[in-house]
């Protein structure tokens, strides 16, 4: 084909586009729309993914790719020009404080650069990093808190800290200050480099620890693919190695960010989450099809005619096809680009209201490339595979039949029954038959809207309080604030006093859970060690495990968790056999801690004990470690890093119990965590035994009219962000319950409103080109004789239809399949039961209807702005 | 057989009685298209008078105005200025609904390029104006004019299924089926040979007497205009 061609076809394909106005107008809005949902999806998917590493990073406490470490002066400026590093960062590691207040704290007094603070997340939020020169100090809120100093800038503050061995007390200035992140194990104080150096001198730090006066290299590549090659090849460059100083004393230690290695976003993605984005995507694509290709299609239909002629005067089928395709570029070229900057802003939005539902994300907005050209791409992929057919369709109208061709009618069909003669709801009956693809296509666009929002309803509706509530089995639980927070084992200790303030509240009554996680054992069999592990672990991971326990007789030393429940929280718990009363006796018995799921189906096989059995606990006052292979003790203060080590009891207590009982104890009161066994005893046997008085948390209960003073109480006590305390209550479970409620009505009924307006765009367009379609059509009825009244009659009369038939389609649709999303719904959230509920359907009825009359009136009275004459002699 | 031999009778008498009536008049008819610098006189002061059951053929060149007086006669269009008279009845004081349905009980249209409802098979455009009108159809009479049109055997075909001729007799026999007072007709041979002209123009002729119509028909067939009783010309919009 030759230049001038194209340039024929370009004309010929922008004259019919600007022919197309209110086709074009619809088609960019149908596009946007398409877009928007795509937008929506890549943004709260890039911000949770950018959210879940920024979480991994700040519990790394940075987001550097990797970095050198202990580095001599000179080493750092042999390696950071290598041509591979984009970025570096340094940081010489000073010392650390020991003593109060710092002795629960991890502080480290360090000398960072700019790019390496940024990296730490340590960048002060108020002032600036400190001046080399000068006796300036950065730090967070906490260390500031617990020197108890004012954060204002030009305050003074003294530490005490160690320096590689010594100890040395030094006097700063707060030259700027950053808040305190909880998920980070690290605070830092920054000092300059000038500083460091003093200290070093004043008390001759030779860096023995192998840290201390060291330099490290924090390292951003290019991308995040490959970090350690990268590492180890400009190590190479330079003639060192990374694998270990028995390879030489060119070691150099090499890190990588397990942020970026581990833990990735996309391994989190469970199979069932991917199938949800794939069947996500493949909706919107569908839902974008629908209204695309029925607009390109109905274009189509119109212009045959058009097509016909270009045929006929020689186009070929390959550049009509052209002519259409340059058409669908141009309308991506306005729709895509409104679609995105929509889609971001309402993305962002939705981020906000998901990501306030999830554990372990923090909020942050990706800016990332990939969402707009990910949604770019998905938008034109719809676009080109919605015009496919049509543009077929176009490229193979013959001339021929082009001339007689009147919408659907007769090209196939050559006569129709019906001696009847035409009544106005026949013709309109025909006239919704004449394009059936268009008809159905736009039914069916509608019909998904609605099911849309029935769906958002019956899941929002389903979401039952009582199931969801059944965990919550005290009215009220305060305890330290990592309890809420993570779990785990030996948490900190809630204190007695605010105990015994609890329970001096007016109407409260409750009980103490006492733990024990740590240095507790129970011997049991290498059978059940081995069934227990086999569930999570691979065989030979598993053999290796059941190696490093210690051997007792036939049995193993295994890890165990151990509750010390008084009264009130014994009564709590669901007892599966047996009977409590022996426990709150306080004689050697306990209970056996069986699972189950969320729909409260038993785990028969989570304990191996059964009632009557008989359980040896022991209690290790002190470990010692040993070579597994030589037997050989090693010492206390030994350095074990390099060695074979396998520990066991030294001094130790063992003693039996009988299980009296086997019990669950809910998610709300238990350890919030799976690590071993548990057992469950009485306080006084456990206190008595145990040797710990450590409290898990308090748990209880309030007289009705006194729980909103209880609740204020406690919001006073622990329910601040900067307290060290938490708690939660029936009302805060009520409140966690609709707000995670809320967030599926707003997702679902976004969703529904944007496949709505979709499926309201193609009924519009529909409508209208329909109508636009067959002006002269209408102008002939009128002449003979036709009034406007009976026109408006049976227009309406075909918009009805549509709009009643998508109704009925859509409540048919959600009767049959009520009892499969039924059977779904329930096995995806434990607390959902299933109602049938048909009010989101029954309500949009009327509005369709309306619709379904308003826009053919509409469109018609545009229409009828012509006289009948000259829409008569207009050309066809 | 018996009967309809009857109502001829009686028609005939009426006819008779009603003969030298004027039954379609226009008076200064003016029409004008656009404004300014592209104004078109489309219709520049019309006056003539028809007779009831006479046959009028209006000539004239391309763009003189013909199809204009047609679409006026038949109250299609609303004029700029002077009025139309139908059977006594001043058409343009009606409403536009009531013009209509006026439109669909005094006047039946056969436009050069038919004109047919393409989603209705032949019957139904036949019966369409009959209906809309809310009427049930003089099943006699419609078969009359179906037999006379010879389109017994396409009953049920849908328009595009036509050749020209056929389509043009269907649009006739839509014309007729609400047995209107006057027909009007825009070159209806227009788009045929001359022998299915001849037998289109016959027909009308036919049954325009059969059934005691005045017709008005626009041609640019001299031969043709000869078959009618009486010649108008127009030009430049005036009668010449
Ligand atoms: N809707 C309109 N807008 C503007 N001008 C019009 C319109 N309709 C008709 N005209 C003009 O009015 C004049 C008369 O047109 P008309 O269709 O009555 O001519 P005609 O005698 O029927 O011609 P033909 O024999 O070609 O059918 C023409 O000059 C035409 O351009
Ligand atoms: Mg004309």
């Amino acid at each position: 084909m030759n230049v001038s061609n194209r340039k024929t076809i370009r004309c010929l394909s922008i004259a019919s586009f600007k022919a197309a106005k209110i086709r074009n107008i619809i088609t960019v809005a149908a596009i946007a729309l398409t877009t928007i949902l795509f937008t929506v999806i890549f943004t709260v998917g890039m911000s949770m993914k950018y959210g879940f590493e920024q979480s991994n990073f700040r519990m790394v406490g940075g987001y550097a790719h990797g970095g050198f470490k202990y580095l001599t002066k000179e080493q750092f400026e042999e390696l950071k020009d290598d041509p591979l590093i984009k970025e570096y960062g340094k940081r010489i590691f000073c010392g650390m404080p020991e003593k109060e207040p710092f002795h629960k704290s991890h502080v480290e007094v360090s000398y960072c650069d700019a790019n390496t603070a940024k990296w730490m997340f340590v960048e002060p939020k108020e002032g600036r990093l400190p001046k080399e020169g000068t006796n300036e100090a950065a730090t967070d809120l906490r260390v500031l808190s617990l020197l108890g100093v004012e954060p204002v800038i030009g305050n003074e503050f003294t530490m005490t800290f160690m320096v590689d061995g010594q100890e040395t007390t030094e006097t700063f200035t707060l030259c700027g200050y950053w808040d305190y992140d909880e998920i980070t194990v690290a605070n830092h104080v920054l000092i300059p480099e000038s500083r460091t150096q003093e200290i070093f001198e004043k008390l001759g730090t030779q860096g023995k620890d192998g840290m201390t006066s060291f330099w490290n290299m924090d390292i951003m590549f290019k991308n995040t693919s490959h970090i350690e090659e990268n590492l180890d090849t400009i190590l190479a460059r330079h003639g060192y190695q990374s694998e270990g100083l028995d390879q030489g004393d060119n070691y150099i230690r090499t890190g990588v960010n397990w942020g970026y290695m581990s833990a990735q976003f996309e391994d989190s993605l469970d199979i069932t989450t991917i199938f949800a984005l794939i069947a996500v995507m493949l909706l919107i694509i569908f839902t974008g099809y629908l209204i695309i290709y029925n607009i390109f299609q109905i274009s189509v239909s119109n212009d045959v005619r058009f097509y016909g002629l270009l045929k006929t005067i020689g186009t070929t089928g390959r550049q009509i096809k052209r002519i259409i395709s340059l058409q669908a570029f141009l309308l991506s070229a306005l729709g895509i680009p409104i679609g995105l900057i929509l889609g971001y802003g309402a993305g962002v939005l939705m981020t906000g209201i998901v990501v306030s539902q999830l554990n372990g994300i923090v909020l942050t907005y990706s800016v990332s490339p990939i969402i707009f050209l990910g949604a770019a791409a998905f938008s034109f992929v719809t676009v080109w595979l919605s015009c496919r057919k049509p543009r077929r369709m176009a490229a193979k109208i013959s001339p021929v039949e082009a001339v007689r061709y009147t919408e659907g009618a007769g090209t196939k069909k050559k006569s129709r029954k019906g001696e009847k003669g035409a009544s106005i709801f026949r013709m309109a009956m025909a006239n919704l038959g004449r394009n059936k693809s268009k008809t159905v296509i736009t039914v069916i666009s509608m019909s998904f809207a609605v099911v849309i929002l029935n769906i958002t309803f019956i899941l929002a509706n389903g979401f039952d309080m009582d199931k969801y509530l059944k965990h919550v089995i005290t009215d009220f639980i305060a305890a330290d604030a990592s309890y809420f927070q993570t779990g785990g084992p030996d948490l900190t200790s809630f204190p007695e006093e605010s105990v015994s303030q609890i329970e001096a509240l007016d109407g409260v009554k409750g009980g103490r859970t006492y733990q024990k996680t740590f240095a507790a054992q129970e011997l049991v069999t290498e059978e059940w060690v081995r069934k227990l592990n086999g569930k999570y672990s691979s065989p030979e991971m598993v053999d290796r495990y059941v190696e490093m326990l210690e051997k007792v007789g036939d049995l193993r030393a295994e890890r165990v968790q151990l509750y010390g429940m008084e009264d009130f929280v014994l009564d709590k718990l669901p007892v599966i056999e047996g009977d409590l009363s022996k426990l709150k006796e306080g004689g050697n018995y306990v209970a056996a801690v069986y699972s189950s799921d969320d729909y409260g189906n038993l785990h028969e096989d989570s304990h191996w004990a059964k009632l009557g059995d008989k359980v040896t606990i022991r209690y290790v006052e002190e470990y010692e470690y040993y070579n597994p292979e030589t037997g050989e003790i090693y010492g206390e203060d030994e350095d074990l890093s390099d060695k074979r080590w396998q520990d066991r009891a030294k001094v130790y207590e063992d003693k039996v119990y009988e299980v009296a009982a086997l019990v669950e104890v809910p998610g709300k009161i238990c350890y919030r965590y799976y690590g071993a066994d548990e057992f469950v005893m009485g306080a006084d046997t456990f206190i008595r035994d145990s040797g710990t008085s450590d409290i898990l948390y308090y748990a209880f209960d309030c007289e009705d009219d006194k729980v909103e003073q209880v609740e204020q109480w406690m919001q006073d006590f622990a329910g601040g962000d900067d307290s060290m305390y938490d708690y939660e209550s029936r009302k805060t479970e009520e409140e966690e319950f609709y707000a995670f409620r809320d967030m599926f009505m707003m997702v679902g009924s976004g969703a529904a409103l944007i496949v709505g307006m979709v499926g309201i765009l193609n009924f519009v367009n529909a409508i209208l080109t329909g109508i636009m379609a067959r002006k002269r059509e209408f102008a002939v009825l009128q002449s003979v004789g036709m009034t406007g009244k009976q026109l408006n009659r049976m227009l309406i009369t075909e918009g009805m239809v549509f709009a009643g038939s998508s109704v009925v389609i859509t409540l048919i649709l959600t009767i049959v399949m009520g009892p499969l999303a039924s059977d779904v719904l329930e096995g995806m959230f434990w607390f959902f039961s299933y109602h049938l509920t048909v009010t989101p359907i029954l309500a949009v009825a009327p509005v369709f209807l309306l619709l379904g009359a308003v826009i053919p009136l509409c469109s018609y009275r545009y229409v009828a702005k012509r006289s009948v004459v000259e829409r008569l002699r207009e050309a066809e | 057989m018996c009967k309809t031999a009857f109502m001829m009778q009686i028609i005939l008498f009426i006819r008779k009685k009603e003969e030298n009536m004027t039954i379609l008049s226009t008076q200064d008819l003016k029409k004008v298209y656009g404004s300014g610098e592209s104004e078109v006189h489309a219709l520049d002061g019309v006056n003539f008078q028809v007779e009831k059951g006479e046959f009028v053929a209006v000539v004239g060149t391309s763009g003189s105005g013909k199809s204009t007086l047609l679409h006026m006669l038949g109250g299609l269009d609303r004029p700029t200025s002077g009025g139309v008279t139908v059977d006594g009845k001043e058409i343009f004081t009606l409403k536009d609904e009531e013009l209509t349905i006026f439109r669909r009980r005094k006047i039946g249209f056969v436009f050069q390029n038919y004109n047919l409802v393409p989603v209705l098979n032949v019957y139904e455009n036949i019966l369409l104006p009959v209906q809309l009108d809310g009427g049930s159809p003089d099943q006699n009479y419609i078969k009359d004019i179906i037999d006379t049109l010879g389109l017994s055997s396409k009953l049920n075909n849908l328009p595009n299924n036509l050749s020209g001729g056929q389509q043009q007799r269907v649009a006739i026999a839509r014309a007729l089926a609400s047995k209107p007072a006057i027909i009007l007709a825009d070159e209806p041979t227009g788009n045929l040979d001359s022998k299915t002209s001849q037998d289109v123009l016959s027909l009308l002729k036919v049954t325009g007497q059969k059934f005691s119509q005045t017709i008005v028909m626009i041609t640019h067939n001299e031969a043709i205009a000869q078959m009618a009783d009486r010649v108008i010309r127009i030009e430049d919009g005036r009668i010449a």
